[in-house]
């Protein structure tokens, strides 16, 4: 008898403490207001994420953001889309550049115009060029967070030892292959990778100021068709098919971790040029040991360079949040767009500040100062044309064009013929293009 | 009689928790899909339209899905007999009891236990173009360099060779019980009459473990079919889908390309296919059965 009652006074203890320890936390939190925030950011930036929300939850009494890591882009939208409309859906929600149509036309969410004409938000110190891919039918859909646009990046120190001058600022396909020959004729290895991903084939053609699909790129009216199947297109596939033909590419694949193990095969001295978002720049600059260059991505020589479309992602606002919560998001959104946050953001990860009084602040001018690659990227947003190319596409069917693509630029790797499977990749983008558009209903 | 109704009810009772379950989480999922591979889904995945056959018409019509099928059906047959094959050649060669037996045992049965992610990245390091394992190896011996994970046909042994090192130590360990588990008895009087190593292993081995390798069989031969976390992480189903297995596909098409009425017609193709496969298996065992009695 003895012996249980203690048993249950222990038991008693127990539970009592542990609501005892639950009650202070509840009521602590009760007092400021909550804003769950889905991001997809990883390694340095995940850090750099956390840094944001942080120093915005220390700047203020009266809201939280919660931080929640949901995967990366291609993960975190689908969580998005099966929970939007419900009260499990997050206040702010960070997705990449091509969810843009989708999420515009899901009804999930609030579009940042209404939220930014109710509470007198100010986009006028924010990047042209950026806003402009955000935008549908004049109004701003998501806010303008990450924003990053693709460079080549090059071993400088390679380059030497193997008497190759340095890229120029803006370098064209022909010396870039050129350059990639003599590393392999120095070494007899391939020393060059392009990767075969379907959004460096969209950039390289908007660099070329060709468009990816019909009615404005999409942006007019719905798009009804690719339309890449012409020269441009074929530049690309070509410049990919000679590079291959010389045996001066290496191929990392298509896999979800092909792009992490061409990053690390540059920065461990295996490949010695590729392309990718100027928002690797943070981890190149703290991992590579040697010189590192950057220059704008390539264009064709026949061809004057356009310029990029802008890359990255947004934060977009979830429907039917409260006033409270919607005052507390917009909050945050001018934290972190803010000239200083985003300065510290840019020295941070690599993006661009999409801020422009945030190259004003000292800290991002230090770091132009101490390591002049973050020039190029900039240098290449301020001297793109602002057109439709350089806009970017908008159409839902996004993520089946960049799997057509990348099966394109894989087969041409493979061998096979460029004219064949351009023309492969354009007519399936169509289609793909038609089914998305009876499923959303606009044909 | 009276008691037989009473037996039915309590029957019932046990069973109804059992039958709860699985109506939620098996029936009505797959009465679900069943609907929805008939409809034209809007993005977030809420049916809009019958569409009677189209999904299964537009499915056949497909270059991509006569590929990914026709990947799905070699990658299953060869994963399944080397994982047997090999699996059942490590069971013999570790069946006997000597010294230091032990360690190869759990060696051989160690890949059981590590996760299909660990296992995927490891193997992403061996296949690395630059600096993998394999291709170090090439270059060492001067012979051309691979592209392992990005060749069609190469990318596909590569995948079939990872899946069937993870399926091995589940396989090995299952076969290597049952091995032990004939009676040495039938060794002995074998030994006796002077049979040779073949003779015994196939008189008295494999007919003893049979219903074990078809045990093993039907699992591995399940568990291909639903291969996914590979492909994720090594192809993503590329080069061209020719590494895009049907359970890779129809994730692509539900969450990737938001096209779940696609997505649910092709879960229901792939229902078919393993239901057949395993109807088969069944009754070919039953036939070879019938035979042996």
């Amino acid at each position: 008898m003895i012996k249980k009652m203690s048993q249950y006074i222990t038991l008693a203890t127990v539970l009592g403490a542990t609501a005892a320890s639950v009650v202070p936390i509840e009521a602590a939190t009760h007092k400021r207001q909550e804003i769950v925030f889905w991001h997809s950011m990883t390694g340095q930036n995940e850090k750099a994420i956390q840094r944001v929300v942080h120093n915005f939850n220390n700047s203020q009494q009266k809201y939280r953001v919660v931080s929640e890591f949901q995967g990366q882009y291609v993960e975190a939208l689908p969580k998005f889309l099966s929970v939007g409309g419900t009260k499990k859906a997050p206040d702010l929600f960070q997705s990449n550049e091509i969810s843009t149509k989708q999420l515009a036309t899901s009804g999930m969410i609030e579009p940042m115009q209404t939220l930014i004409n109710k509470y007198h938000f100010q986009t006028k110190g924010l990047q042209k060029n950026i806003l402009n891919y955000y935008t549908v039918d004049h109004k701003l859909y998501s806010m303008p967070f990450n924003s990053s646009a693709p460079v080549l990046y090059y071993n400088k120190d390679a380059f030497k030892a193997a008497g190759i001058d340095n890229l120029p600022e803006n370098p064209t396909f022909e010396q870039v292959t050129a350059a990639a020959k003599q590393l392999k004729a120095k070494s007899g290895q391939a020393r060059l990778s392009i990767l075969p991903y379907g959004w460096l084939f969209e950039e390289l053609l908007a660099n070329q100021n060709q468009n990816l699909v019909n009615h404005g790129n999409g942006r007019k009216i719905t798009a009804t068709k690719a339309t890449f199947n012409n020269q441009a297109g074929e530049n690309i596939l070509n410049w990919v098919k000679t590079n291959a033909d010389n045996k001066a590419l290496v191929d990392y694949g298509t896999g979800a971790n092909a792009g992490d193990s061409e990053l690390s095969g540059f920065t461990s001295g295996q490949i010695d040029m590729f392309m990718n978002s100027s928002a690797s720049l943070g981890s190149i600059k703290k991992d590579a040991k040697f010189n590192v260059g950057v220059t704008y991505l390539p264009h064709p020589q026949s061809q004057k360079s356009n310029g990029v479309v802008i890359g990255g992602a947004s934060i977009w606002q979830a429907k039917g949040k409260s006033f409270k919560a919607q005052k507390g998001s917009m909050a945050f959104l001018e934290f972190a767009t803010s000239a200083k946050t985003q300065a510290q953001w840019s020295v941070d990860t690599g993006y661009f500040a999409v801020n422009k009084k945030a190259y004003q602040e000292p800290i991002l001018k230090d770091a132009f100062k101490t390591s002049p690659m973050l020039a190029a990227p900039l240098n290449q947003l301020q001297a793109t044309k602002l057109n439709i190319a350089s806009s970017g596409a908008l159409i839902t069917s996004m993520s089946k064009e960049r799997i057509n693509v990348q099966n394109a630029m894989e087969n041409v790797t493979n061998g096979k013929s460029v004219k064949d499977e351009l023309k492969k990749a354009n007519s399936q983008t169509t289609r793909d293009i038609k089914t998305a558009n009876e499923q959303t209903g606009d044909q | 009689m009276k008691s037989s109704i009473r037996g039915h009810y309590l029957a019932w009772l046990l069973l109804a928790p059992t039958i709860a379950i699985m109506v939620a989480f098996m029936g009505y999922p797959m009465l679900k899909t069943i609907f929805l591979s008939s409809q034209l889904t809007d993005l977030a995945g809420n049916p809009i339209k019958f569409v009677g056959f189209e999904n299964f018409i537009h499915l056949l019509k497909a270059d991509s899905f006569q590929t990914s099928l026709m990947v799905t059906l070699i990658f299953v047959c060869f994963t399944t007999i080397l994982t047997i094959v090999i699996a059942y050649g490590l069971a013999l060669l570790t069946k006997d009891k000597f010294l230091g037996i032990d360690i190869f045992r759990t060696l051989i049965s160690s890949t059981m236990g590590v996760s299909v992610t660990v296992a995927s990245i490891l193997w992403l390091f061996i296949f690395n173009p630059q600096s993998g394992l394999f291709s170090i190896s090439l270059k060492t011996l001067h012979l051309s360099p691979i592209n392992w994970l990005s060749d069609p046909l190469w990318s596909l042994i590569a995948i079939i060779g990872t899946t069937t090192w993870m399926n091995l130590g589940f396989a090995y360990l299952i076969l290597l019980g049952s091995l032990q588990s004939i009676p040495d008895d039938l060794y002995r009087v074998a030994n006796l009459h002077g049979a040779s190593w073949w003779l015994t292993l196939r008189k008295i081995t494999l007919p003893a473990t049979k219903p074990t390798v078809f045990f093993v069989s039907v699992v591995t031969l399940i568990n291909a079919f639903q291969t996914f976390g590979q492909v994720d992480i090594l192809t993503a189903g590329g080069p061209d889908f020719h590494t895009n297995l049907m359970v890779y596909a129809i994730y692509q098409d539900a969450f990737v390309n938001h096209n779940v009425g696609r997505a649910s017609a092709q879960s229901i193709v792939l229902t078919f296919i393993i239901m057949i496969v395993t109807l088969i298996q069944f009754w070919w065992r039953q036939k070879r059965q019938g035979r042996s009695k």
